[in-house]
């Protein structure tokens, strides 16, 4: 109550808002806004999806014939290697904790900033190094025991190996500062009234993330550093022949990679939480469920990092402990998927591009999430692991999951981040192709998997030459399909229509400033008296801009709804 | 007499700090939620090698290990060690010293007890570089020379920067950067040191006490 | 501004229940389907915890299609039901529901108990694995850049890309690695285990149908890790030795030179009375048991030569002491008993020195008369 007494609606005296920066090296390049360093973690986040998906359609050129030969197996096991680096902690990482939680968590929150912007900075710039490092490899010799890089055999490995731990290490800083940020923002910058059960989702799954992010990314840096020392200075940390273990890789680059698809695809739920509630003109179903089932699963995801390594030669009895653990975890993730699922039931649904996406990523992360139990049976998982099952199965969740996720948000938040409209049918053209090519792609991995084929191989036995082609056949119209999100974004950035402050009528905080919003977000701070989430009632805040109506609409007669497709 | 005067010179610097205001102590509690969270993945890299070194003790049967020649590599000597955790630990009570008395304004005694810390904090340092250079084993020569080495120069690079970060607190003090109620860089700079300290306690009895 | 609240409809809307009965019967007949799938057919269950595995298989498969049919199948129901329609106005909104205590307590109490039983059912097969039976046979494989090796317990040297197996007999695989981790996978025994430097891991099977099989590496292990394969042969069991002492003879006999004339009789004669007197008599070559008879078998006028045609001289019966004797072809559909087959000196685990004393045994009975 003192909170909502101090607050300048109702005390009356105005918030100190800073000057904006004056050159464009502060403004855009060396920025401390965090919607500026947003932008440019999305930029250099899509520059890199492209990068690493072009390195995915050298995989599947080579995968077309049994005995290969597009390029030399050096150059192929590089290939795969920085293709899975390269999406996931140059591409999917950044995009959904630097790109996205940067531009809208603190908006979401009532904020102006994170809580240390110069930390925020260092953050960013240390991703398109440590990118340019990862990628840069190839000239050296490209890292080419996947992204896993076991020993031994990735301590004698090509130079690239090397460069791959330093460029993961300093991206490893980078989230790690980032979760550090975004924690303390989330704990102590939200507005006045916003209690945590009136935080929206999407800053619930950021919170979760960032707690990931913060523990789990240090126990990563501790094993790269150990493999450099090895490899540069003959230190013995994994060595099986002077006393060392290969296990240890193991369990300390799992203790962190576990978590690390957790921090991939939490902030994707967040996403999709904001979403369904908005394109189907209801409140998200199961609010305090999905809020806290995401914490569950951010502290269980700590504790099963091991069902990695069922085959790998620890002792047989830890098996039983792991597998029950991954169990357990699919309960809370089901309870997200029902509940997102009772979202629908009742709605008005509008299926727009990032509705479609949406729904997509229900369909396919639902189908991983299955899969992903498969795997947690120990006898079954003897069977699939390093299999192209695996192969499957990750796709489903990390594509079909954080990808879907990052393409809704894309559709969703355009608007906002650059004040113009993106094609809806473009978007819905860009769905369609994508889901059905993504489908003829990592279905029948599945059973290519079961029946014999192993992963990360450059040539492979003549019998699955069939499914192969299917593969890759699926997999060159899903990077051309990319083609029509760059050409929808291009052709929006160049002569989109303007964009309202609130083209979908949604309810979080940062429709209620205009698109894209002034550098400062809000002129004061609004108060914040309920949920976002009730369509149908006026706005619960105070001292808002009148961006908005009071019930989210834009004023008469600029009205970009309906967003019918 | 003299309690009630230490009493009243507590209330004294507790109604100075609260009267601070609203705009410091919010960022004060953002500065100081964020250092400890930076300390708090600090500890985990730590754990990181705390678990290699354990896990590799453990996965042969004798510790420490016998090389290839077939000759079991010697014990640490305590001794030694032992004082220079004590000169560590001292650190730690002069640092604490120091804030008290920054906190009760007494800015002579903060700066003799900050003076007391970097001088106890670089014979440490002193102390792990001849440590260093007396042991038997080497950083590439077995997987406890790897820990060992790994471990304890991961804590003396903590120790290291951390004696910088108190030379420029110093100066920052005596610069008038700090007030009797606005102090964070202090109070991170204390919050740092005792985290060098406790790591220390963990490296002390995991090498050479177990 | 006037509220614009949707009309309640009443129910879960229409059709909720035949859609819902709908699923449950398609989930029905598939699970029946995939029950009854005869993995068999598609990848051969060739060794004992096979099949326990694919039973696991397809009850996560039975569950995990019901899930799925119905989180699409609602999925689609509702985009269809509760879409925007045409003639909705921009200002139409939902069903404002935030939650359903109820709805929310089943819809985690059910999954719970889902997934407590398939634990159940996954933890019962774990342990069957854990209580596999192996010992009769124990061998090693130990990986390399780029192939496999295997060793056998009475073979000298290893054998390469080949690995032969006797149906029926259980089996324990020592793995290991000489440079980089590997992987040693059988798709048809859906067993795996990581080949490890400094490790070695321990797979119990026993292998059941006859026929050649995939040994694949799951690993990465560096630039040829997706040719590094080899082939399991599961023979029976008369092939297995056969292909055993075959191995046994390309290796050189391995155990050098029989020296014959240091063969002692008495130790032969227990010997004999331990391995040879189930098949073999002592009296005349006519004594047959299985094998004739070994008493007169340097003087019998009726039988100038040995079964395999060789002069009845001390080093020709330990030529047959060693190699065995496969017996004529009786494949040309001649009835009655074979002549049978003698063991090689593998399959009778005889010695040098075993042979050796054997032989002046044998010697020895026919210098009595």
């Amino acid at each position: 109550m003192a909170v909502a007494a101090a607050h300048p609606a109702i005390s009356g005296h105005e918030d100190h808002i800073h000057p904006e920066p004056e050159s464009f090296v502060a403004k855009y390049i060396f920025s401390i806004d965090a919607k500026v360093i947003g932008v440019q973690y999305m930029i250099t986040g899509l520059l890199f999806f492209i990068i690493s998906g072009l390195l995915a359609e050298v995989v599947r050129i080579q995968l077309l014939r049994p005995e290969g030969g597009f390029v030399s197996n050096d150059t192929y096991n590089g290939v795969y290697s920085l293709h899975a680096s390269g999406m996931i902690w140059m591409t999917i990482i950044p995009l959904v904790t630097g790109g996205f939680g940067n531009y809208v968590m603190p908006l979401q929150i009532g904020a102006r900033d994170v809580a240390f912007p110069w930390l925020n900075l260092v953050s960013f710039w240390l991703f398109p190094v440590a990118g340019v490092i990862l990628m840069g490899s190839f000239i050296v010799g490209a890292p080419e025991a996947g992204w896993t890089e076991y020993p031994p055999i990735s301590l004698q490995g090509p130079p690239g190996t090397s460069l791959w731990c330093v460029a993961i290490f300093l991206i490893g800083i980078s989230s790690t500062l980032t979760g550090i940020n975004f924690l303390v923002t989330i704990m102590k910058m939200r507005a006045p009234g916003m209690t945590f059960t009136r935080m929206p989702l999407f800053c619930w799954a950021q919170l979760a993330t960032a707690m990931l992010n913060m523990v789990a990314t240090t126990a990563l840096a501790g094993a790269l550093l150990a493999l450099f020392l090895e490899r540069q200075f003959n230190v013995p940390f994994y060595d099986p022949g002077r006393g060392g273990s290969p296990l240890l890789w193991q369990h300390m680059f799992w203790f962190y990679s576990h978590p690390a698809v957790y921090i991939m695809i939490l902030p994707a739920f967040g996403i999709v939480s904001e979403i369904f509630p908005t394109f189907a003109r209801k409140p998200i179903f199961g609010y305090k469920m999905i809020a806290f089932s995401s914490i569950a699963i951010a502290l269980l995801g700590f504790m099963v990092w091991a069902h990695h390594m069922f085959t790998s030669g620890m002792a047989p009895w830890l098996q039983l402990p792991f597998m029950i653990l991954t169990m357990v975890i699919a309960v809370p993730t089901g309870i997200k998927i029902f509940s997102w699922m009772a979202t629908l039931w009742g709605g008005k649904i509008e299926f727009h591009p990032a509705m479609l996406f949406a729904i997509g990523f229900l369909v396919t992360f639902s189908f991983g999430g299955i899969t992903g139990v498969f795997l947690s049976a120990v006898p079954v998982d003897l069977h699939e692991h390093g299999t192209y099952f695996v192969v499957a199965h990750i796709h489903y969740v990390l594509f079909g999951g954080s990808m879907f996720g990052i393409f809704a948000g894309v559709y969703y938040w355009w608007p906002k981040i650059t004040g113009r409209m993106m094609s809806n049918k473009l978007g819905v053209w860009h769905f369609w192709t994508t889901f059905l090519s993504f489908n003829v792609t990592f279905l029948p991995m599945h059973w290519l998997g079961l029946e014999g084929m192993p992963r990360r191989v450059a040539q492979y036995r003549p019998e699955f030459q069939f499914w192969n082609d299917v593969a890759s056949a699926g997999s060159f119209v899903l990077a051309a399909s990319t083609l029509i999100l760059i050409y929808n974004m291009a052709t929006s950035l160049l002569r989109g229509k303007k964009a309202p402050a609130n083209p979908w009528g949604a309810r979080t905080l940062e429709w209620t400033i205009s698109s894209p919003p002034p550098y400062y977000n809000f002129k004061t701070i609004p108060a914040v008296l309920k949920n976002p989430y009730d369509f149908g009632e006026p706005l619960p805040y105070l001292g808002i801009d009148p961006q908005v109506d009071e019930f989210g609409n834009p004023p008469a007669g600029q009205s970009a709804r309906p967003a019918h497709v | 007499m003299a309690v009630s005067a230490i009493n009243s010179s507590h209330d004294a610097v507790r109604i100075r700090y609260e009267n601070v205001d609203e705009t410091y102590r919010e960022t004060r509690d953002l500065r100081l939620l964020g250092f400890v969270l930076f300390l708090v993945s600090d500890v985990v890299l730590f754990s990181a090698f705390i678990f290699a070194y354990l896990y590799l003790r453990n996965s042969v049967p004798d510790w420490p290990p016998i090389t290839s020649t077939g000759h079991q590599l010697p014990r640490f000597d305590v001794a030694f060690a032992a004082i220079n955790s004590c000169v560590l630990f001292g650190s730690g009570a002069t640092m604490h010293f120091a804030m008290e008395n920054w906190k009760h304004l007494n800015k002579a005694a903060f700066n003799l007890w900050m003076i007391a810390t970097i001088v106890l904090g670089s014979l440490f340092l002193c102390g792990q570089a001849y440590e260093y250079h007396s042991v038997a084993i080497t950083w590439a020569g077995s997987t406890m020379g790897a820990t060992f080495f790994t471990l304890t120069g991961m804590h003396g690079f903590h120790v290291f920067v951390g004696v910088i970060y108190l030379v420029v607190l110093f100066l920052q003090a005596n610069k008038g950067v700090y007030t009797g109620s606005k102090y964070f860089g202090l109070t991170a700079g204390t919050l740092y040191w005792h985290f060098v300290d406790v790591i220390w306690v963990a490296l002390f009895y995991l090498f050479y006490l177990m | 501004m006037a509220q614009y609240t949707a009309p309640r409809k009443p129910g879960l809307g229409p059709g909720f229940w035949q859609v819902t009965i709908a699923m449950t019967i398609l989930n029905a007949i598939a699970s029946y389907f995939i029950a009854n799938l005869d993995i068999d057919k598609y990848l051969p269950e060739a060794a004992d915890p096979a099949s326990d595995i694919d039973a696991l298989f397809k009850f996560l498969s039975v569950v995990g299609n019901a899930i799925f049919v119905y989180v699409v199948g609602y999925i689609v129901y509702f985009c269809i039901v509760w879409r925007r329609r045409a003639s909705d106005g921009p200002d139409a909104i939902g069903i404002q529901i935030h939650d359903n205590p109820r709805l929310e307590l089943w819809w985690t109490i059910i999954p719970a108990i889902l997934m407590v039983i398939v634990a159940f059912f996954s933890v019962r097969i774990w342990i069957n694995l854990q209580n596999t039976i192996g010992d009769v046979l124990t061998m090693e494989s130990i990986g390399h850049q780029f192939k496999y090796e295997f060793r056998y317990p009475r073979l000298k040297q290893s054998v390469y890309d080949d690995m032969h197996l006797p149906a029926g007999t259980p089996v324990t695989l020592h793995v290991t690695s000489a440079d980089v981790i590997h992987s040693f996978w059988v798709p048809e025994v859906r067993l795996k285990a990581d080949m490890v430097p400094g490790l070695v891991q321990t797979l119990r099977f026993t292998p059941e149908k006859i026929g050649t099989y995939r040994i694949i590496c799951t690993e990465f292990c560096g630039r040829n890790h997706g040719n590094m394969v080899a082939t399991l042969h599961i023979d029976s069991q008369q092939d297995f030795g056969r292909w055993l002492s075959r191995q046994f003879k390309a290796q050189g006999q391995g155990s050098g030179p029989i020296a014959l004339a240091s063969g002692q009789a008495t130790a032969g004669q227990a010997l004999f009375g331990q391995k040879c007197s189930t098949c073999h008599s002592v009296g005349a070559f006519d004594q047959k048991i299985v094998g004739p008879g070994l008493g007169h078998l340097l003087d019998d006028p009726t039988h100038p030569n040995l079964v395999t045609g060789e002069k009845p001289t001390p080093a020709d019966i330990a030529h047959v002491l060693v190699n065995g004797y496969q017996g004529p072809d009786n494949s040309q559909g001649k009835s009655g008993p074979s002549i049978g087959v003698m063991p090689n000196r593998q399959a009778n685990a005889l010695s040098n020195s075993d042979i050796a004393n054997l032989t002046a045994y044998i010697v020895s009975l026919s210098q009595t008369k």
